[in-house]
């Protein structure tokens, strides 16, 4: 665990001594809370990767079933569960598969998103029309039903499926964003110039246009990876998301949550990893967005 | 005469306004051609319709709202460039036909390198590898007069002024060795010194590559000094078109005469109107709503009744050369004696 901290550290200043000689970089880390999100993100990546070597158990192995939630102690760092299963190296397992769906689920809804954005703004007319409504009805449906729906009619959710499913419901947002940026940039002179070179539609969106546009995209998939996150610990915690032996944060809050009263630990530690990696994510997602956008607009 | 390399007739480029304030006839009823090798210029107000006929050529007219009339005809090297396909049609743009922007700060993409920028062309028409796009690069911004080519073919359009800027515009347009450059009052926004430069460039590449330049401005000095034939355009329509000289010695037009008394003047200090600039009464009607008969009639110290009641067509001028060589859309040719001095 200390070791982990150090090498976040390490990467966090190094990334700091990279970052600032450009004035966004200098920007970003102007952001007080910038630093330290930074510092949390980096750990738990860090934790996710180093899985086999941070981790004291098997995330499977039930230590000792006559004797489970033992609480915090040298041997079992945050405790074992009420299936006496060490903690930690739960935790850290499960740092993997949350973080691993917040991080694809977004990539998901951000290429879709980007996509549907970029046609939608660049073509215009019934393309646009009909794009911006799938969209509006995307953002009037509540999604967490829809996903609840999903998972029930398929009773043993595979994870990728859970993956596409967050992914798929989450790119309405995105995909205004980025076709309010592409309104405004296609009518830039140098499209124009794009064009008069002789530049088909595809070349003058992904050359002219998406580049322009990629500090709002990065912008706003910062901050959402920490959305998507908090939806997979929502439906793992009710039983839908990640099926039960695999270690999720939200499923390990779901496993040890009825013994609250006399096994705190093997609740509160998975919440507050969910809560301070979520923090994070807003706290670098600000920083980012003070950092690349200067019109400051809310993503 | 040899075969026109551009032949534009009756190009009418029109656009539905929103509100219901009825339709703009931004480029109403124009026709020109260019000759191979030869500086055409296109002066006229703003809101005149320079830059929309620009633009129709190459057909980068959004639309909605504006479209090309039917019967419109535009012909590039014997080919109506108005029913071409979109893929024959990019075949053509910055391959034959190259254009320069008006705007060298917003016409380069900020997240592209020059290098980058100029390369494109030659990317997508010569299918060149990076490698040889990137030489060819470095040869045009050596041959648009930019020092260091080598090292500036990687610097950001930030790190260049406005006139280094508008030579590498003028680099990206000329990748491909066009037939027919279309230069957008490309001096506009350069400051005086910098202007006479590009336009010098402007010719001496012509002189090397000897390609057709259309060169739009609103300012009489720029074409006196580069074009062969001028194109004088009012209210969507070409109300005079002659030879450079003809034209500035004998502007038959009272806007082309408007034009030019307007122009300042170091050897002749204006005696008229106490040493003032002279300037034509009033602006440009909104193109929703053009006068009927002469488009010009409201704005002329000349005009009579039948120029309010009937719209002249271009007629012959006479002077040197074949019929055709000076046209003016004006009545005064019928009635000369009525161009008297105005009050």
């Amino acid at each position: 665990m200390l070791g982990a901290a150090v090498l976040a550290l390490a990467v966090l200043a190094a990334l700091r001594r990279r970052v600032r000689t450009t004035a966004p970089g200098r920007r970003f880390f102007r952001h007080p809370t910038a630093g330290p999100g930074l510092f949390v993100l980096a750990f738990f990546v860090t934790i996710a990767i180093a899985a086999p070597v941070v981790a004291p158990y098997p995330p499977y192995y039930q230590i000792d079933i006559a004797h489970p939630n033992r609480p915090p102690s040298a041997q079992f760092l945050l405790g074992t569960d009420p299936f006496s299963r060490d903690v930690w190296s739960r935790l850290v397992y499960g740092a993997r598969v949350s973080l691993g769906i917040g991080a694809v689920a977004m990539l998901v809804a951000a290429t879709v998103g980007t996509a549907v954005g970029a046609v939608a703004g660049y073509f215009r007319r019934w393309v646009d029309t009909m794009l911006m409504r799938l969209v509006d009805v995307g953002l009037a449906m509540p999604r967490i039903f829809v996903l609840l729906m999903a998972a029930a009619l398929w009773e043993h959710i595979a994870l990728w499926v859970l993956v596409l499913l967050i992914g798929l419901t989450g790119w309405f947002g995105t995909s205004r964003l980025v076709r309010a940026e592409v309104l405004s940039l296609r009518e830039r002179e140098f499209v124009a110039a794009a064009r008069a070179l002789g530049a088909g539609a595809g070349r003058v969106i992904f050359r002219h246009v998406l580049p322009n546009a990629a500090a709002p995209i990065i912008v706003s998939g910062a901050l959402g990876i920490g959305h998507m996150m908090l939806l997979e610990a929502g439906l793992s915690f009710l039983g839908l998301g990640v099926p039960s032996p695999t270690p999720s944060w939200g499923n390990m809050i779901a496993d040890g949550w009825h013994k609250m009263a006399v096994a705190w630990w093997s609740s509160t530690f998975p919440g507050l990893a969910i809560s301070l990696v979520v923090m994070a994510l807003n706290a670098v997602g600000d920083a980012l967005r003070d950092a690349l956008d200067p019109r400051k607009e809310a993503a | 005469m040899t075969e026109p390399l551009l032949r534009v007739r009756d190009l009418k480029t029109y656009f539905v306004t929103e509100h219901g304030s009825g339709t703009a006839r931004a480029v109403d009823g124009v026709s020109f051609d260019v000759q191979p090798g030869e500086t055409l210029g296109i002066v006229g107000e703003s809101g005149c319709g320079k830059t929309v006929t620009s633009l129709s050529i190459l057909r980068l007219i959004p639309e909605p709202p504006g479209h090309i009339r039917p019967g419109s005809f535009i012909e590039f090297e014997g080919r109506n460039l108005l029913t071409l396909e979109p893929r024959e049609l990019r075949a053509i743009r910055g391959n034959q036909i190259a254009m320069i922007f008006q705007e060298p700060m917003t016409s380069l993409n900020p997240v592209f390198t020059v290098g980058d920028q100029i390369a494109e062309a030659a990317i997508v028409h010569q299918r060149l590898s990076r490698r040889a796009a990137r030489t060819r690069a470095i040869e045009m911004l050596r041959l648009v007069g930019i020092p260091d080519p080598e090292e500036r073919v990687d610097h950001y359009p930030h790190q260049m002024s406005g006139g280094m800027r508008q030579r590498v515009m003028i680099g990206m347009a000329l990748v491909c060795h066009p037939k027919l450059l279309i230069a957008d009052e490309p001096t506009t926004a350069l400051d005086v010194t910098i202007q006479a430069q590009i336009l010098e460039l402007l010719d001496r590449l012509q002189a090397e590559l000897g390609m057709a330049v259309m060169l739009i401005t609103h300012d009489l000095g720029v074409v006196a000094g580069s074009a062969d034939r001028v194109v004088v355009m009012y209210a969507g329509q070409v109300v005079e078109q002659a030879p450079t000289a003809a034209l500035f010695a004998r502007p038959l037009h009272p806007y082309t005469e408007g034009l030019l008394a307007s122009v300042p003047r170091l050897d002749a200090p204006p005696a008229r109107e106490r040493g003032r600039l002279h300037g034509i009464p009033g602006q440009v009607p909104a193109a929703t709503a053009w006068p009927d008969g002469c488009r010009f009639h409201p704005r002329c110290p000349y005009a009579w009744d039948r120029c309010r009641a009937e719209a002249p067509p271009l007629l012959d001028a006479g002077g040197a050369g074949e019929p055709g060589t000076h046209t003016v859309r004006c009545w005064l040719l019928t009635d000369p004696r009525r161009r008297t001095p105005h009050p």
